[in-house]
């Protein structure tokens, strides 16, 4: 099975030269995203893209296989065809057959794999599909199975990381065809062994990491959630990083996780943000306008154009998105586009996440 | 001849034997890896073909549901917003339009409304002759259903007026639509018997807006929401109270509200409801 009948626009960035970054995603990863340094112009997007990938020492319970087919299979729930090209891929180059990965992804389906993979995979499906409101379900599922809190809580980051990468390659219709073709590639197929060799000499998995400075924004409870495992210091960072980066002002960005919040039923997520924005000076009655009718006169220009943006990322088909980010980006600065997806994919992410691991839906 | 030669001449003839065997093997594998194939291809555009019958999201949940658990598919609990649409003088239009010419209008109609609706993050669950049923927030949780489908009314309205145009020039007459909106609970799931299930959403809000729908002529009015719905919306919807009025099947008279407009900025009360 395959997305190529996933309906996906003209790309609507193009790549902008940044060696650093593309360097820095070697260092990392071994082979670089492709697609990296379309996002350069936001530097702690660029990063989170490569941080936060599950498979580079963000694990220490949870099984790199189950992780890849969790992502696996929320990129097949988004419809995110880059991402899903590029898991294939990453199998593919770790030698595993291409009639065994559509064989397995056919099995994603079916209930011949290990209960606790099976669990693991129905609990990526309900968090891509149904986000918090079955949240509680697919927790007490995972626990049914014997999955742990701390390999739980790296399952629900695998997902959100999945789900955050997808709406970033989504959202601005990243080129897919060349990665979907790489592996018909002569020489691609040439270079097989080595690139297997170069992205499991990469794969590592993560120790146990000291949690030294915690945002005190919106998701700090989180943060601290997750604090031992490796997951917790990128969030961190992450986050760090997006609120002080300056394309965005704050209370947009808080406006966006609220909707987000809002949009996914979760009602701690919405509490938290809510106490944020009222500390920037929102007034309660102005965010109740806001988060009823996605609109109200108190809001700047940039503000009524990224809120209903927000809303459009939560539940999504990559066409549909693909149109009305066109529309955005004609309307925005090219920074200040590239920080709308990132923080609107953060906030999906960690808002689903956050449901999970806080049980505050 | 030496032992040796004979026993060098039978292990070519047997590596020779295992060749056309192996050989004969790897045909059939690779006979049946393109029967595979092809049956895959097939299994794509079947399911292709499936997502025009019901959204995309419904065939993938049908598939991996009912192949996953060996369970059968659960129907949720709701509040959805229900619309429904239907063509004003079909009938008479039908007796004197030929059939062929008739099916291409009602085509683009119902192309040009399921945009409309689409576009506005509904989903249209069925035709019903000539009418529309569509749903708000039934697929996803959706906080701003009640928007979303006047958002997707007036696009209805837009469409179809755009869509008259095209007909006055090929010489076709007019049409004109009734909208009915209510917002309510009930249950969203796959329903059906083992032959033929659908995507529905059962209960008393589908009945009620298509009773509202059917008030649209009594009050010479294209677009009708009831009170349920009308104290969800934003206020810049500009709204004209109707007067109550019974309906089948609900005791009380039922009080609608018809949509006039979206203004650029909230409206009070008075303009508002048109009192």
């Amino acid at each position: 099975m395959t997305l190529d009948h996933v309906a996906w626009e003209a790309p609507l960035l193009e790549r902008q030269p940044d060696r650093a970054l593309e360097a820095y995603a070697r260092r990392k990863m071994g082979l670089a995203n492709p697609a990296i340094t379309c996002f350069s112009p936001v530097p702690w997007l660029a990063r989170a893209l490569v941080d936060l990938h599950p498979e580079f020492g963000m694990l220490m319970h949870l099984d790199e296989h189950v992780a890849d087919l969790a992502m696996l299979v929320v990129s097949q729930e988004n419809s995110c065809r880059f991402c899903y090209a590029a898991v294939r891929i990453l199998l593919w180059a770790q030698g595993m057959s291409r009639p065994r990965i559509e064989r397995m992804e056919q099995d994603l389906a079916r209930a011949d794999l290990p209960p606790r993979t099976m669990a693991a995979l129905a609990f990526a499906r309900s968090q891509s599909r149904s986000g918090p409101a079955g949240a509680r379900a697919a927790r007490e599922a995972l626990q049914r199975a014997g999955v742990g809190a701390d390999e739980m809580k790296e399952l629900a980051f695998a997902v959100a990381a999945t789900d955050f990468a997808n709406r970033v390659h989504t959202i601005p219709a990243v080129p897919v065809r060349p990665l979907e073709r790489l592996p018909d590639r002569l020489h691609i197929r040439l270079l097989r062994p080595l690139l297997g060799l170069i992205v499991s000499r990469h794969r590592y998995r993560g120790q146990a990491t000291a949690l030294h400075d915690v945002p005190a924004a919106p998701y700090a409870r989180l943060v601290r959630a997750c604090a031992g495992l490796p997951v917790a210091p990128a969030l961190a960072r992450t986050l760090s990083e997006m609120w002080a980066s300056p394309h965005l002002a704050r209370r947009c960005k808080l406006l966006m996780l609220a909707v987000i919040a809002r949009g996914l039923g979760c009602a701690g997520c919405e509490g938290e943000v809510a106490e944020a924005l009222q500390a920037e000076g929102l007034p309660a009655a102005t965010l109740v306008q806001i988060l009823t009718h996605l609109d109200a006169p108190e809001l700047d220009p940039v503000e009524r154009l990224l809120v209903p943006f927000a809303r459009d990322t939560i539940w999504f088909e990559p066409a549909l998105i693909q149109r009305r980010a066109r529309a955005l980006r004609d309307q925005l600065t090219l920074p200040q586009f590239l920080e709308a997806i990132g923080v609107a994919s953060l906030a999906n992410g960690l808002c689903r996440m956050s449901a999970v691991v806080l049980d505050c839906a | 001849m030496t032992l040796a030669a004979v026993a060098a001449v039978a292990l070519l003839v047997l590596a020779a034997i295992l060749a056309a065997v192996l050989a004969g093997q790897m045909r059939r594998a690779a006979g049946l890896q393109l029967q595979l194939d092809a049956a895959a291809d097939e299994l794509q555009r079947l399911q292709e073909a499936c997502s025009r019958l019901a959204p995309a999201g419904v065939v993938q949940r049908l598939l991996t549901d009912s192949s996953g658990s060996g369970t059968e598919p659960t129907a949720e609990r709701k509040v959805v917003t229900a619309l429904f649409a239907d063509l004003v003088g079909y009938t008479a239009m039908s007796e004197r339009l030929e059939p062929a010419v008739l099916a291409r209008v009602l085509n683009g109609y119902f192309q040009r409304m399921s945009d409309a609706i689409h576009e506005h993050r509904g989903h249209v669950s069925t035709f019903l002759g000539d009418g529309i049923l569509a749903y708000f927030g039934a697929l996803q949780p959706n906080p701003w259903q009640c928007n979303d489908a006047v958002h997707a009314a007036l696009a209805m309205r837009a469409a179809m007026r755009e869509y008259n145009v095209e007909l006055a020039r090929e010489g076709l007459p007019p049409l004109s639509v009734g909208i009915g909106l209510h917002r309510g609970p009930g249950l969203a799931g796959l329903v059906g018997s083992r032959e033929r299930t659908e995507y529905a959403f059962v209960g008393r809000t589908v009945n009620l807006a298509a009773r509202v729908q059917a008030l649209t002529r009594t009050h010479g009015v294209d677009i009708l929401v009831t009170d349920a719905l009308r104290v969800e919306l934003d206020s810049r919807f500009v709204l004209k109270a109707m007067p109550a009025e019974p309906v089948k099947g609900i005791a009380e008279p039922v009080v609608t509200y018809a949509v006039l407009e979206m203004a650029a900025a909230p409206h009070d009360a008075r303009q508002r409801f048109g009192v």
